[in-house]
């Protein structure tokens, strides 16, 4: 029982802190928290509409938030879900602009071609620190900007495919994931992503690989001595992350935009940091995290709409909420709840 | 003619990557960590032009930014130092938290997102060149040629050592993070009351993760760090002269970045940050 509540308790502990502080932040611009909370809730769970809409980014954050997770199981921080998001997205669009398949055979493939360009970006991080020891964080904030601004250039100058925009062509109908729900712009990525969080806590619960991600994530040198491989299994857990992040950017391709553009993610990629943490990088913990973010990040437009909030308030929540994970304090859960011994050093 | 026009641009482009790369050098010689610098130059530009805003005193609009970025940076330092929170963890959440303040605060106090109006700014920017140039040599004499810098140094690489020498590594990270943090937060401001007189969200674009990438380019040093600036900038004042001249923006902007890549990897000498960078310091 305590285990479950110790689970939970960080997280809650450091949402009702992130909650009481950007009150205060909205009580002294004179705007009424209370107000704000329910306008929130009612552009995010409050209409058929508001839910998809609500579901439609948590199926982008899952994607992304377990990408995370999985490299902070790892020991390693994935600060470039974003780029490898943007390099999975322009490669599922060039595939599904290139390919006119029958769909059962052209999704999947466009599918995979998101997680393979996802999986290379993360990938070479984690060559680079396999192999040369360089940090994850520098890298993957660099290769960040590396996917930014390459993808701009290939879509504005040698893969562009339309004349009025810098975009590439449309990808095949055939490729197009049809929504699950009239009229909504929900589409089977979701339960694809859900999916995907019951096999990654299966797999790393179970499988001899995912015994060994954990175990270098936990302890590198003591998972070295007992014969693991651990540079392989970071370049492995680096190119997973990255997959993942990838599979965000096929998805969004795939079901909403049909195309590449700058306007693929809204930052899905640095959300997605705050979705694995606040989901303690459980992969079933980042359901509902990313459910969580999903249902802010929606509603925080109405919320601006029709409580006056600017909906830069969502940014100020997640800010704080990373903070209050981050601090081993609160992150442990209540004192009395904690464990005897704090085990490892990332979350 | 080209020479000119760049000559012209790059100390523009340079200076708020000097201000906020010294910073960097400040805080990771101490042993802290800061990713968050492109969160503290947007919460400096902003200080900045609200102060500017209700005062009309520059002077006061770079003393608030300085403060601003002192107080940003202190967040990481008790949550890095005293709660012992990873540092890169922390700094994320500070890069978040400050633009989300900032385009909030832009939306809340003039009514209007995106931008603020037109304050009043510096008359003539180039003296914040001549700062940052000074900074660079006063802080180098600080790191090698003082007492108090060496320490600082010790505590960076060896904070047990440095303890036993009797050396306060707590006061030094605290100090050292916070200066830091205003020295990136003056970067900022030379954005907005500096080069531009406003405030708009995004106006940091990128440039304190440039400012990072400089810290790790240039070793870690005041005089690497500053020369990595320059020579970053002064690809994209290339590119801001080459523009339609066909080459290609994006390919020119992104050269730091993947400079960055192959430095870090090893194959330019040894990038090597100081040995105790990033980890918290347990007695």
């Amino acid at each position: 029982m305590s285990d479950a509540l110790r689970k939970v308790g960080g997280p809650v502990i450091a949402l009702a802190a992130a909650l009481a502080l950007s009150s205060l932040i909205m009580l002294s611009f004179h705007a009424s928290p209370m107000r704000a909370l329910e306008a929130l809730f009612q552009g995010a769970l409050g209409s058929e509409q508001g839910v998809a809409e609500t579901l439609v980014q948590t199926s982008a954050l899952l994607f992304a938030g377990l990408g995370v997770a999985i490299a902070f199981r790892a020991g390693l921080f994935n600060i470039g879900a974003e780029g490898q998001l943007t390099v999975g997205g322009l490669c599922t669009a060039l595939v599904g602009a290139s390919l006119h398949l029958p769909a059962p055979i052209e999704i999947p493939l466009c599918l995979l071609a998101g997680a393979a360009g996802g999986a290379i970006w993360g990938g070479i991080a984690g060559f680079l620190r396999a192999r040369f020891g360089a940090s994850e964080v520098i890298t993957t904030i660099m290769l960040n900007y590396v996917a930014f601004l390459g993808a701009g250039y290939l879509v504005s100058g040698p893969l562009r495919g339309d004349a009025n925009a810098p975009e590439t062509a449309p990808i095949a109908a055939t490729a197009v994931l049809p929504p699950l729900l009239a009229d909504t712009r929900l589409t089977a990525a979701l339960p694809l992503a859900i999916a995907l969080a019951f096999a990654l806590a299966w797999w790393l619960r179970r499988s001899v690989a995912g015994y060994e991600l954990r175990a270098v994530g936990s302890a590198e040198r003591a998972a070295r001595y007992a014969g693991v491989d651990a540079g392989r299994v970071i370049m492995q857990a680096m190119a997973m992350s990255g997959a993942l992040a990838g599979l965000a950017g096929a998805t969004e391709v795939l079901g909403l935009l049909h195309r590449f553009n700058a306007g693929l993610s809204p930052g899905y990629g640095f959300t997605s940091i705050a979705v694995a943490l606040l989901g303690g990088s459980d992969p079933i913990g980042v359901i509902f995290s990313a459910f969580f973010f999903g249902a802010l990040q929606n509603g925080a437009l109405a919320m601006q709409a029709l409580a006056g909030v600017p909906k830069d308030l969502v940014s100020i929540v997640e800010g704080l909420i990373i903070l209050f994970m981050a601090a081993r304090r609160f992150s442990k859960g209540p004192l009395f709840l904690r464990r005897p011994a704090a085990t490892a050093d990332v979350p | 003619m080209l020479v000119t026009a760049i000559a012209k641009v790059l100390p523009k482009k340079a200076t708020p990557l000097i201000f906020a790369s010294l910073g960097g050098v400040l805080s990771e010689n101490a042993g802290v960590v800061n990713i968050a610098l492109e969160g503290i130059m947007a919460g400096g530009a902003f200080a900045a032009v609200v102060t500017s805003y209700y005062t009309h005193s520059v002077a006061l609009s770079l003393a608030v930014a300085l403060l601003t970025g002192a107080a940003l940076a202190l967040v990481l330092a008790y949550f890095a130092i005293a709660q012992r929170a990873n540092q890169i963890i922390v700094g994320m959440a500070i890069n978040i938290f400050a633009l989300g303040a900032a385009a909030y605060l832009v939306s809340a106090i003039f009514g209007q997102p995106g931008a603020s109006p037109q304050v009043a700014g510096l008359r003539d920017e180039s003296l914040l060149t001549w700062v940052a140039a000074a900074i660079v040599v006063a802080l180098h004499i600080f790191l090698y040629r003082t007492r108090v810098g060496t320490h600082l140094r010790a505590v960076g690489e060896e904070p047990r050592a440095a303890a036993t020498a009797g050396i306060n590594v707590v006061a030094y990270r605290y100090a050292a993070t916070m200066a830091g943090g205003a020295l990136a937060a003056l970067g900022g401001a030379y954005l907005s009351v500096g080069e531009t007189d406003i405030y708009s969200d995004g106006m940091v674009a990128g440039r304190g993760f440039i400012a990072l990438a400089a810290v790790i380019f240039g070793k870690w040093t005041p005089f690497g760090a500053a020369g990595a600036c320059v020579f970053f900038a002064f690809f994209s004042s290339l590119q801001i002269v080459l523009q339609g001249a066909n080459v290609p923006a994006q390919l020119l902007e992104m050269l730091p970045y993947l400079l960055t890549i192959v430095a870090i990897a090893g194959f330019i000498g040894r990038a090597r940050p100081p040995a105790s960078d990033g980890i918290a310091y347990e007695p």
